[in-house]
């Protein structure tokens, strides 16, 4: 089983050779024959990573120790689910689900292009071979999960203990759907860019690419920023750490993207521009994916640091990036622009998001990657931390922020911002009402706590004015009212439930960085501590035994107001022998969309403990705003406006001219 | 055999994949001019829409639709100049076709013979451990022990078949587990708590820390004519720099063995290196080296010196990684100082300090414990 995974393995990658070429000769000659090949390789390539992977996973889920990648990575003792995980929870099977869901996509384009005109899909193939072809070769030169071990070790290495979480099933499949969906945005740029033209259907085709992979990418995200949030033992959610950097720019670029290409799909304009973005979209994901795995960031998530696979991406990254906007540079004056619009309309407020997502995006670039350049060049070795995002990234924020309602309530082609601002009005009440009422009753002293829920307020009152004003409230008659409520586009509901999302998160943000407390002390059995009105009292530390860990249990009992015990919360600090490592099981219990947070510390000679708690007020929003950006993304995808931008299959076939072999 | 076939058929339907598309009759395709006409209806509809509900000014939608109307335009007069060579036969063509059916075979094969290795067979733990112990390896026994003592972990007779088993191969910190779990058990013993100590030993790179003197300390009290104990503890001595207490134990532990002890020539040994002349860079000979844990030990003396030699350089990459660890940068000087790597320990000592500055506590704390070990930092 291990080595017919290994056979399917190389036989994609011979594959993914053949759809780069023969496609791309087939696009060159207008040769029928040529270019149908791309489809059924694209889906035999497909079946055959699946094989290879699912060939990995038995070989894991069975403990195969003869494999060196199971053997690093596992170890007879983890639960199923864990030693399932375990198979992309390092470098080499995590390339290869990189690879399997970029041939699922490849395939997917395939299987139902075949609406597309034959050239563009035949390009499209091509360009997905390509990468594809690359990244096959860069598993099995440099990181290939199936070398194997002869004779076998009866018992295997563990796998990282921060790793045996839920978090790693969930986690990165969403990031990587996210990061390598934005792959199919570029390879319909360079198929573009390759033609020498841009269809009018190309928009209609890359704009669902965009939501899915934006609507997995904000998945991903916000599931790693909750999984460092507990697992980690900090409390924090966001460390702008340069990984989580690497994956926040390929959102922001993303959402760029998203934004233009809505432009380019109802209006014809900013082709050009949007073109630009889906190439460098998906060169950050790329350098999102170098960054993590070549080891040039030491962090949790390089598992690997093998300079030789440092030099291999580097060598994909500059013939992709390089290459792509190479041909961007040579191609893009033969394009044509499209529609035009005054400054003041809905395509001018979606140039303008644009313009601040595509500036902050360079400012996280330069602080993710000036520190390294920094070191390479004179060996010092800064960090830049907080400090540096909160007063680049931030201020770039805050206007968009602020903008963010109008944009939807503007007019195509000329809009009239003083009749948006009307209509806005109720919001900014609302948003006003909401920094008052801060200011003066929660918390006068933070300047910052009264902006930013206000801010926040701001937006969700925004997108839901955005609902209120298409459907007529206010104007016309309830019975009416509902009807076009329910009669709107799902596009407008994708856009509100995003915009909302974004609003939730911030007021998470915000809540919990302006009025959360925290609290360290030293505590022994049977005391009792107090946090912003909530009553703990630590009962004790248990001993247990995992099945691959001891652990001591530090539990906690939440005293209501009678008194008596209403909930129990338990923090441990695990031991995993194999690894000789300590892991801290934060305890959580969420009260409303807010949380209590127990960290424990350890454990001094007299039998009391180290405790950290944390109050975390309205945390649960700023995930939860993610999985309603999520929502709306879905939304959005279910518009119908998606579905066309072919001519029928019948009227095709009728019309088809004889083809000659 | 049956892995062949398997790859035989895979080869096979994945060259079919090629094949088959350019066999067959080329289906019809619609021009692209097709798609755009259906798009700029869609926008002319989509208009009319937006129109109707106020999204779009009167003025602004007719401008609009005199955009797309000029685009539809542009379009017919770009069709009827295109539609052209749809796939002649050319010499291209095929040539194309045949290198395309040959890769797929040609490099499936030639790279997966360089790289695979078909004829090991997967090997899942449930059977590996299932089949007949008189054909398993040590590994493979010790593993089938594990699996036992994880279903019955009180079976103290199981830990203490196990514990010297864990210490040959070198496993010592589950050799540690093993002997505690024993002592738990079965009750104390001589032998038992100066293995618990030989493990704590190991575990720690053959340096004697408190933990394992406490170990043989125990083992001496149950029996004072205990060997190992008493030559583990003179190696402490001997680790601290008490050279001549060292010399002196070994001393009287000759006087006390039997003459067929196994343990009179380790004392040998370590007694000759303690007595030999200073080594000319004046910091090895004041710690024992490495000998003086090979000669205590079953192992092969390089066995057991690569296996140190793989723990003090796996924790100099630790520290690497993580140089913020004052107690761990103590730990490599003195495993170097002790392996007899003074330059090493030299340079472990500097960066050491260079890690937490030259002027801070932890850079004197480090200079006075290196000096206490006979090493300065700039040489």
């Amino acid at each position: 089983m291990v080595e017919t995974g290994h056979f399917a393995l190389v036989l994609a990658f011979a594959l993914s050779l053949v759809q780069t070429i023969v496609p791309l000769f087939g696009a060159r000659l207008n040769n029928q024959r040529l270019m149908a090949v791309g489809g059924p390789v694209a889906v035999t390539g497909f079946a055959l990573t699946a094989l290879s992977f699912v060939a990995l996973a038995s070989a894991y889920a069975n403990s195969d120790f003869s494999v060196a990648s199971v053997w690093e990575n596992s170890h007879s003792l983890q639960p199923m689910i864990y030693k399932i995980t375990g198979t992309w929870g390092n470098h080499e099977g995590s390339m290869l689900l990189w690879v399997l869901i970029l041939t699922f996509f490849g395939a997917l384009v395939a299987a139902f292009g075949s609406n597309l005109p034959a050239t563009l899909r035949a390009n499209v193939l091509a360009v997905q071979g390509a990468i594809g072809a690359a990244f096959f070769l860069f598993i099995l030169a440099t990181s290939n999960p199936f070398i194997r071990l002869n004779p076998a070790p009866i018992e295997g290495r563990d796998l990282n203990p921060v790793l045996q979480d839920l978090g790693l099933a969930i986690h990165p499949p969403l990031l990587y759907l996210g990061y390598v969906g934005f792959s199919i945005c570029f390879s319909f740029s360079v198929a573009a860019l390759i033609e020498g033209r841009i269809d009018a259907s190309w928009a209609r085709w890359v704009r669902p690419w965009t939501l899915v992979a934006w609507m997995f990418l904000t998945g991903g995200i916000a599931m790693g920023s909750y999984w460092a949030y507990y697992e980690l033992g900090w409390g924090g959610f966001w460390f702008w750490d340069p990984v989580e950097n690497a994956s926040f720019m390929p959102w922001l670029a993303g959402t760029a993207l998203l934004h233009s290409a809505i432009v380019m799909e109802k209006r014809s304009a900013l082709k050009i521009w949007t073109l630009l973005l889906a190439i460098l979209t998906f060169s950050l994901s790329l350098l999102g994916t170098f960054l993590v795995r070549s080891g040039v960031l030491t962090s949790v998530h390089a598992f690997a640091t093998d300079p030789a696979r440092g030099v291999f991406i580097l060598c994909i990254l500059t013939l992709f990036i390089g290459g792509s906007l190479a041909l961007f540079a040579l191609r893009a004056s033969r394009l044509t622009a499209g529609g035009l619009f005054h400054p003041i309309s809905r395509e001018g407020a979606l140039v303008l998001n644009n313009l601040f997502l595509t500036t902050a995006t360079a400012t996280v670039l330069v602080g993710t990657l000036y520190p390294l350049a920094l070191e390479a060049l004179t060996g010092d070795k800064i960090s830049v931390g907080a400090p540096f995002f909160d007063l680049t990234f931030g201020p770039l924020m805050l206007p968009l922020l602020v903008l963010v309602p109008f944009g939807p309530l503007l007019a195509w082609k000329r809009g009239d911002i003083i009749a948006a601002s009307q209509r806005l009005m109720a919001a900014f009440a609302t948003a006003l009402a909401a920094m008052l009422v801060t200011g003066l009753f929660i918390d006068g002293a933070s300047v910052f706590a009264a902006l930013g829920i206000g801010l926040a307020v701001w937006l969700v009152a925004g997108a839901l004015t955005d609902l209120a004003v298409k459907s007529g409230v206010g104007s016309v008659a309830p019975a009416v009212m509902f009807r076009r409520f329910a009669g709107l586009p799902r596009s407008v509901f994708g856009t509100a439930l995003a915009h909302l999302g974004l609003g939730l998160t911030l007021l998470g943000i915000v809540a919990t960085l302006s009025f959360g407390t925290e609290k360290i002390l030293t505590m022994r059995a049977g005391e009792t501590v107090e946090l912003s009105g909530h009553t703990l009292r630590f009962v004790g530390l248990y001993p247990a035994q995992g099945p691959n860990y001891s652990e001591d249990r530090g539990r906690f009992e939440l005293i209501g107001i009678s008194g008596s015990p209403v909930g129990e919360i338990s923090s441990a600090k695990r031991f995993y022998p194999v690894r000789q490592t300590t892991t801290t099981e934060s305890g959580i219990k969420t009260l409303g969309l807010s949380q209590l947070y127990i960290s424990l510390g350890d454990e001094a000679k007299d039998g009391s403990v180290v405790v950290r708690l944390w109050w975390k007020p309205l945390v649960t929003l700023i995930w939860g705003g993610g999985l309603v950006m999520m929502a709306g993304a879905a939304m959005s995808l279910m518009d119908r406006r998606l579905r066309v931008g072919a001519p029928s299959r019948r009227r095709k076939q009728a019309e088809a001219p004889a083809v000659l072999p | 055999m049956l892995f062949w076939v398997i790859a035989a058929i895979l080869t096979l339907g994945a060259s079919l994949a090629v094949l088959l598309p350019l066999a067959a009759g080329a289906k019809g395709a619609s021009s692209s001019g097709d798609h755009d006409l259906e798009v700029y209806r869609d926008q002319l509809s989509e208009l009319d829409r937006d129109a109707g509900r106020g999204l779009i000014q009167p003025a602004e939608a007719a401008e609009a639709r005199a955009e797309i109307a000029r685009r539809i335009l542009r379009l017919d007069n770009a069709d009827t100049a295109g539609q052209a060579s749809a796939g002649q036969a050319s010499v291209t063509v095929r040539l194309v076709a045949t290198v395309a059916v040959l890769a797929v075979p040609l490099v499936s094969w030639g790279v997966y013979s360089q790289i695979g290795s078909p004829d090991l067979p997967a090997q899942p733990l449930s059977a590996r451990l299932a089949k007949n112990p008189a054909d398993s390896s040590v590994d493979e026994l010790v593993a089938r022990a594990e699996a036992h003592l994880a279903a019955n972990p009180s079976d103290g007779r199981g830990w203490d078949v196990l514990a010297p088993v864990y210490l040959r191969m070198q496993r010592f910190s589950d050799a540690v587990a093993a002997y505690r779990n024993a002592i738990r058990l079965d009750g104390d013993s001589a032998v038992r708590q100066a293995g618990l100590g030989e493990a704590i030993a190991g575990a720690a790179g053959g340096i004697v820390s408190a933990d394992a003197q406490d170990a043989f300390e125990a083992a001496l009290k149950l029996d004072p004519a205990n060997a190992k104990a008493s030559f583990y503890l003179a190696v402490a001595l001997a680790q601290e720099g008490r050279n001549k207490e060292a010399a002196t134990a070994w001393q009287a532990m000759l006087g006390t063995l039997p003459q067929d002890s196994p343990w009179r020539s380790a004392v040998e040994q370590a007694l000759a290196k303690s007595a030999s002349p200073e080594v000319a860079s004046g910091a090895a000979a004041k710690g024992p080296d490495a000998s003086d844990v090979d000669a205590a030990s079953s192992l092969s003396p390089q066995d057991r010196e690569a296996m140190i030699n793989t723990m003090v350089a796996g924790l100099d990459e630790k520290l690497r990684q993580n140089p913020r660890d004052p107690e761990g940068w103590m730990r490599l000087v003195r495993s170097y100082v002790v392996l007899g790597k003074a330059d090493q320990a030299r340079e472990a000592l500097a960066r050491a300090i260079a890690v937490f500055g030259a002027g801070s506590d932890e850079a004197k704390k480090f200079t006075a414990f290196a000096a206490s070990l006979g090493l300065t930092a700039t040489e």
